[in-house]
């Protein structure tokens, strides 16, 4: 198993870097994954990253690209549910790369 | 030899079964199941041509169950299957067949080329050539009973939301209720307006309903990856469930392969017949159509267009279900070109949607769908599968075409004759 160190604590991370413990997730780890990933944090890089959690709160799952924008335009507004807007923070793929940095599982779609 | 490949190989062996070996003699090698494959008319790749996606598993057939193959393979005038062999043939196999079924229905000699592609990923998924995106599926749906990760609290989240939004009860384990109703995983996350839409419909229709805690996801990953053990269990909790709580059908969701796998495979996977009847959510509407209980009093009155999933309709034989609800609900009803069994797939299905090598080459087999769509100037994709309309909807995003996907049940839904209009 592999692992990060944030703070002097070991954390272990799934063979892609995603937190296997939704629990050692807190802002410092977010933010050593948000450097990990080239992701400088902002306000708005917040605000998804804070959406993801409660949505993981609620509904037990990671949402893929097409649901984390339908969800986000819900709550946030169509100017910040749609794919450019997402993009332009999480250049990596917003869904993939907020949800690592959320500490939440990578999300998948269907088969 | 590694034991994997050896594991693979003996699939290979165990899946050349009569059917396996009789369509491989009897191929006339005409090449007309290429001009079928969207993955072929779209990029013009012979190695895309259906047949040749099975070039290993019939070299095995050729080299060890022919006379001359066997002469040949003795003295060593033909190769044995190879683990590179079969690495290179992952990509024909899974990424650019989505068991669309088209290719077997042109067949000339009857051959059942997806058949055969399914019985092929078997042996590549026992030898270890499944894609990652497939693999990791699967081993949700072991572990967490779901493809997509979703659990009961997911389904119980939307429940309370769309019981809020609708003002009606969502049945959840309601014993002697006539019909058991499932999900697909994309409709529980992306769509969960469907399941406030079947409450308003059976509601209005006076439909007895119910969901199960044990048996809600229809979705099964074991048939698109090739593992029947895994495709066994996931029809077994629904017949559990449907027998514990004495149902007389069960009714399988806007899905395509869930369709195939409970209506049409379940029975053989489980070794006997079922103690209730499987329905298509739209058949089980057409039904209640044609018995006067499902009524509209509005209409969508612009242009649109059904894109017939392929395991629903071309291999599920639920071809005018479709067409009646939509004709009941739409006045501008227009026909793709090549429509109901002939109808192109998405480019999704058949496990490709999760396999995220295969992104590029889905998005240019869309070709074929969008030029179709194009054709009949409609604004307006009514489907009756999930991850069709999730697939689409990438693809109409990707290309920027300003098209709308909507499930048919919601869109009856949304056109229901309501209390109120009734009387009034």
């Amino acid at each position: 198993m592999a692992s990060i160190e944030v703070n002097g604590k070991q954390l272990e991370v799934d063979e892609e870097g995603y937190l296997q413990n939704l629990e050692d997730w807190n802002m410092d780890v977010a933010n050593f994954l948000a450097e990990q990933e080239g992701v400088e944090m902002t306000d708005n890089h917040w605000e998804v990253v804070n959406f993801l959690r409660e949505y993981y709160e609620e509904y037990k799952i990671a949402p893929m690209i097409r649901i984390l924008t339908k969800a986000i335009g819900k709550k946030l507004g169509a100017d910040k549910g749609n794919t450019k807007y997402l993009y332009e923070l999480y250049p990596g793929g917003p869904a993939k790369q907020a949800c690592k940095i959320a500490g939440l599982p990578k999300p998948t779609g269907c088969v | 030899m590694s034991a994997s490949l050896e594991r693979g190989l003996d699939r290979f062996r165990e899946s050349l079964d009569a059917d396996t070996a009789g369509f491989f003699a009897t191929c006339v090698r005409c090449g007309m199941c290429a001009e079928a494959c969207l993955f072929y008319t779209e990029t013009e790749e012979p190695r895309y041509t259906p047949i040749h996606k099975l070039q290993p598993l019939k070299r095995l057939w050729w080299r060890e169950y022919t006379l001359v193959g066997r002469i040949a393979a003795a003295l060593g005038l033909s190769k044995p299957v190879t683990g590179g062999e079969l690495a290179d043939w992952s990509e024909l196999v899974y990424d650019s067949c989505t068991l669309c079924g088209r290719c077997s229905l042109v067949c000339p000699v009857g051959n059942d080329i997806t058949y055969m592609i399914r019985r092929m990923r078997d042996g590549m998924a026992a030898a270890g050539y499944a894609p990652p995106g497939l693999v990791g599926a699967t081993r949700r749906a072991i572990e967490l009973g779901s493809p997509m990760g979703v659990q009961l609290a997911t389904l119980q989240a939307q429940i309370r939301h769309q019981e809020e939004a609708t003002g009606l009860p969502i049945p959840m384990d309601r014993e002697g209720a006539d019909y058991l109703v499932l999900l697909s995983s994309m409709e529980i996350v992306n769509t969960p307006e469907m399941l406030g839409a079947l409450a308003r419909i059976f509601d209005r229709a006076g439909v007895s309903w119910t969901l199960a805690s044990d048996a809600f996801e229809a979705t099964n990953s074991g048939i698109q990856i090739g593992v029947a053990e895994l495709a066994r269990e996931i029809v077994m909790r629904t017949v559990t469930a449907a027998e514990r709580l004495g149902v007389k059908g069960v009714v399988s969701p806007e899905c395509g392969h869930a369709y195939m796998a409970l209506r049409w495979e379940g029975p053989d996977l489980i070794g006997r017949p079922y103690r209730f009847e499987v329905l298509h959510i739209l058949e089980l509407l057409d039904r209640l159509r044609g018995e006067g209980r499902l009524k509209v009093d509005s209409t969508f009155n612009l242009p649109i267009t059904f894109h017939d999933p392929c395991q629903v309709v071309r291999r599920g034989g639920v071809t005018e279900a479709p067409r009646n609800l939509l004709k009941m609900v739409a006045t501008d009803v227009r026909e793709m070109e090549e429509h109901g069994v002939y109808n192109w797939c998405c480019g999704g299905g058949g496990g490709v949607s999760a396999i995220g090598r295969a992104e590029e080459l889905r998005l240019k087999a869309f070709g074929k769908k969008r030029g179709q769509i194009e054709a009949t100037g409609a604004k307006t994709v009514a489907t009756a599968c999930a991850n069709c309309r999730v697939v689409m909807e990438e693809a109409i995003d990707h290309y920027q075409i300003g098209v709308e996907l909507v499930g048919l049940t919601e869109l009856i839904a949304d056109h229901l004759e309501t209390e109120e209009s009734h009387h009034g």
